[in-house]
């Protein structure tokens, strides 16, 4: 029973950042904008809110910086790979290379190898909803996270409907979709693309800032840990669904959670239980592709996926 | 369009990131109150101007040549194979297992086994996401990401157990024998290793630019569909390609391996990894051949004078990170598009024919 709680609550903790991740990555997914910055996106967020934590523990001011240098990296993105066209997939991995590099130039200066938040009790973030916390299984799922948790799941919903019933949504897909009829109906598509990457590093922060301060209380440089990479194996397996994509995050929480509270009882193979998110996602991904294509018969060149 | 203005805007394509990153990093290292030509200078001499610190940039060079001929393989036809890292990690891994467990062996024997084992191993890890791209379409940057995770849990798992080397105070496996190792020139680190990448090299270069393949590989990099419409079979092509990729990447695990690591640590490549070096490597140097010699040799510079700027200023060596980081950034974007044109007095010319 404690392990079936520890796991279910594992699941929501481990999702969260992923989640936030992919909801903010579809939009730059659906305007045809390869993001795959998120990963050095969410460590900047991460970076920048345990760094301003550290020295001032105001958690307001800590995650307004984290969003709004992680909106610099994402305008960055979009000057480079938008609007002089740069190849994206070359901009995103400047900027992987970039966010921790920054962040261990810092902590060099520091002179650490980590930043560790002592003046911060992580336990104070965690909000325990009175009555539901004391139902069984439902209690662990629902209450006793931080609120970036809450908002993400939240946040499932109320990108759907960005996505699909405002103006901006439909405008953002009309971009993906085929650029040249957006343009000829007037359609700023730059702007478009711009703002869905924004979007996509706005929750970036959040997820990293979720990940470092809320959860862990720490910062190292390889905490995020391929999240970022792996939200966007979700949102290909969920072609930029909001809820569908969410499911393969929560996929993975689930997997992550496994791993960690099974070791516990796998002894010397416990490291092997890291491995099994990475596959089950690789697995996905090739049975989503297997199915989507069963009844393509064409002998086949493919260079869009 | 003429030769001598492709080569020119391809030189200042590339030129010009690096001193654009470099005035940057300049300036942090102003910010922190460091003289940024003094830095500078000490990484410049200390990797070229003395004969040991060069032979050392040659032998940091010849890995990344190694990777950096992996990436662009399959770059130039479009294929983002992510998975060089991987590749090279576990190709590294088991040469070095070889190398460690086979003892009483003819030294050229065994080093024949130890890369016949690399290279078998880096092939193995790339057949997956080449077989998933062809066979089920499935996107090879995302799965071979995904992979290079896994494969370095699973190598961490294999050396903290099954061959840890429980002699050594930290998580690495045994030694390999002195069979196995390749013995240095004189004080430098030099060794056949960069002898062998040069060979290599020079293969590829004869592969990328002579051959059927070479011209099927820039074929399908231009238009997947046309190559396809015009007989090419890109599924086979694109399986071929990683292979080649893969080996490539385990040759220089392996090497990497016998001339420098010569056991298995949690930190085999370093940060941010011989792959992702390799990466940068082949961008900086346009996906050819000649450019990723130039460019490994570029990069293993940074990487010897990086180690000295710790040692005789107080410049974090992050700084250098930073820096590549910065020049990747740079060169996503061609300052110079191709219609830029270079020779004044053709266009003029042009002008007076039209004028006629």
């Amino acid at each position: 029973m404690e392990l079936l709680n520890n796991i279910l609550y594992d699941t929501v903790y481990h999702s969260t950042p992923i989640i936030l991740c992919v909801i903010g990555g579809m939009f730059a997914y659906k305007a045809n904008v390869l993001n795959i910055a998120l990963e050095g996106m969410m460590l900047n967020g991460a970076f920048v809110a345990t760094l301003v934590m550290f020295f001032t523990g105001s958690l307001p001011l800590a995650i307004l910086l984290s969003i709004v240098t992680t909106l610099i990296y994402g305008l960055v993105f979009s000057v480079m790979g938008i609007t002089y066209k740069g190849n994206v997939i070359v901009v995103g991995l400047a900027i992987n290379l970039i966010a921790p590099a920054i962040a261990g130039f810092v902590m060099k200066m520091m002179e650490t190898a980590n930043i560790n938040l002592t003046n911060v009790n992580i336990a104070n973030f965690k909000i325990n909803i009175p009555f539901v916390k004391d139902i069984p299984i439902i209690g662990s799922i629902l209450s006793g996270h931080p609120p970036i948790t809450y908002l993400a799941f939240i946040g499932i919903a109320a990108f759907s409907v960005l996505m699909y019933k405002t103006k901006f949504g439909i405008y953002v897909r009309v971009v993906g979709e085929n650029e040249d009829s957006a343009k000829s109906l007037g359609i700023k598509t730059n702007f478009y693309k711009y703002a869905a990457v924004l979007i996509g590093a706005f929750c970036c922060a959040l997820a990293g800032v979720n990940l470092s301060v809320e959860r862990l209380g720490l910062y190292t440089n390889d905490m995020t840990a391929g999240r970022g990479f792996i939200a966007i194996a979700a949102i290909y397996c969920g072609q930029g669904r909001p809820v569908l994509s969410s499911l393969y995050a929560i996929l993975f929480g689930v997997a992550r959670a496994l791993a960690v509270n099974l070791s516990i009882y796998a002894g010397p193979a416990a490291g092997l239980f890291d491995i099994i998110p990475y596959i089950i996602m690789v697995t996905v991904l090739a049975v989503v592709s297997i199915v989507k294509y069963k009844n393509v018969k064409v002998r086949g060149f493919k260079n869009e996926l | 369009m003429n030769k001598k203005g492709n080569i020119l805007r391809n030189v200042i394509n590339s030129v010009l990131p690096i001193l654009l990153a470099f005035v940057i990093g300049g300036i942090v290292i102003a910010c922190i109150g460091e003289n940024p030509l003094e830095t500078y200078w000490i990484l410049l001499k200390k990797s070229f101007l003395t004969s040991t610190g060069f032979m050392n940039t040659l032998h940091y060079a010849s890995p990344l040549i190694l990777t950096g001929l992996a990436i662009a393989v399959t770059f130039k036809a479009n294929l983002y194979n992510m998975g060089v890292e991987g590749q090279m990690l576990l190709g590294g891994f088991f040469a070095g297992i070889a190398g460690a467990y086979i003892t009483g062996m003819n030294p050229l024997v065994h080093k024949l086994i130890c890369f016949a084992v690399g290279i078998l191993c880096g092939m193995a890890f790339a057949l997956i996401p080449a077989l998933l791209k062809a066979k089920c379409k499935v996107n090879e940057m995302v799965v071979t990401l995904m992979l290079n995770y896994a494969m370095a849990k699973a190598l961490e798992f294999l050396s903290t157990g099954v061959f840890r080397d429980l002699s050594s105070g930290y998580v690495a496996t045994p030694t390999i024998q002195e069979s196995a190792m390749f013995s240095r020139f004189g004080r430098s680190r030099l060794t056949m290793f960069f002898v062998i990448a040069i060979i290599v090299l020079i293969i590829m270069y004869i592969v990328m630019k002579k051959s059927k393949l070479g011209y099927e590989l820039t074929a399908i990099g231009k238009n997947p569909e046309f190559a396809e419409a015009a007989g090419m079979n890109v599924a086979k092509k694109t399986i071929i390609l990683m292979l080649i990729s893969g080996a490539l990447s385990g040759i220089a695990g392996a090497g990497y391996m016998m001339s420098e690591q010569f056991k298995y640590t949690l930190s085999f490549s370093g940060t941010p990894g011989l792959g992702w070096d390799g990466m940068l490597i082949a961008l900086l140097g346009g996906h050819s051949p000649g450019g990723i010699l130039i460019a490994a040799i570029f990069y293993a510079a940074l990487k010897t004078g990086s180690d000295n700027i710790n040692m005789y200023t107080s410049v974090p060596k992050e700084i250098v990170a930073l820096i590549q980081g910065l020049i990747i950034l740079f060169l996503a974007v061609k300052f110079i598009s191709e219609r830029t044109n270079f020779s004044f007095r053709k266009k003029s010319a042009k002008k007076r024919e039209g004028a006629a």
